[in-house]
């Protein structure tokens, strides 16, 4: 599956809901809240920070390739490596712990791989997660 | 997300149901108000019926705890189920505030 939205402005549900209902999604609740929570995080960055008033697109999509969910995010948007940020210490106290960094942290850790690069103008992050 | 506050002096017992997602986390930070002031309040989340959080409601639970400590209360979030905990578990906030 590959669709683009253009512009996105207030369309994260609408983005979030597409890549959900691909029929690459695995029924299994266990894995579909997780894949649900990693799309969100990365939606909704991408939504708020990529284009000034969200006036620009963004193609998504899903493959199911060699047993394992691909899925993609592509935005012509600032450039912004997620995976460039360091980890957030979790072994801080509440008064200590940074309010934000998680969205792209939870990814790092529910998804098995995360790639991002930028190619042609354009941010590419994919998230692989092995289909067992 | 709905949330249902029972308040007992400075004891609340909330009641958690639905979802906390970027969509209504604005929402929830309105309604959890009432837990942001007073003294020492001794807060208990029912988390049961509570089905699942982004990092847009992790903030919110943080920013909580931070408000409780400030104030010397307690908070103690309870039945969550397992999906919910792991997010909680993995980000390190299962460490800062108190899951039963």
């Amino acid at each position: 599956m590959k669709v683009t939205i253009d512009p996105i402005a207030g369309k994260s549900a609408q983005i979030i809901e597409t890549l959900m209902g691909s029929e690459d999604m695995p029924q299994d609740p266990s894995l579909e809240f997780k894949l649900r929570l990693c799309v969100e995080e990365v939606v909704e960055n991408i939504v708020r920070y990529a284009y000034k008033d969200g006036k620009g697109f963004v193609e998504v999509g899903t493959e199911i390739k060699d047993g394992a969910l691909y899925v993609s995010f592509r935005d012509g948007g600032v450039q912004f490596d997620p995976l460039a940020k360091d980890d957030p210490d979790i072994t801080l106290s509440a008064e200590d712990r940074q309010i934000g960094g998680l969205g792209i942290f939870l990814c790092k850790q529910m998804m098995d791989k995360l790639d991002y690069e930028y190619r042609d103008g354009c941010n590419c992050l994919t998230m692989v997660k092995y289909l067992s | 997300m709905k949330v249902t506050i029972n308040q007992d002096g400075n004891k609340f017992n909330v009641i958690l149901e639905g979802r906390l997602d970027t969509t209504n986390a604005d929402q929830f930070q309105k309604d959890i108000e009432p837990l942001m002031n007073g003294d020492k309040p001794e807060i208990t989340l029912d988390c049961k019926a509570m089905e699942y959080t982004s990092s847009q409601g992790l903030r919110m639970f943080l920013m909580l705890q931070k408000s409780v400590n400030s104030r010397g209360g307690s908070m103690v979030m309870t039945d969550m189920n397992p999906q919910v905990k792991e997010v909680f578990d993995i980000t390190g906030f299962s460490n800062i505030i108190k899951i039963i």
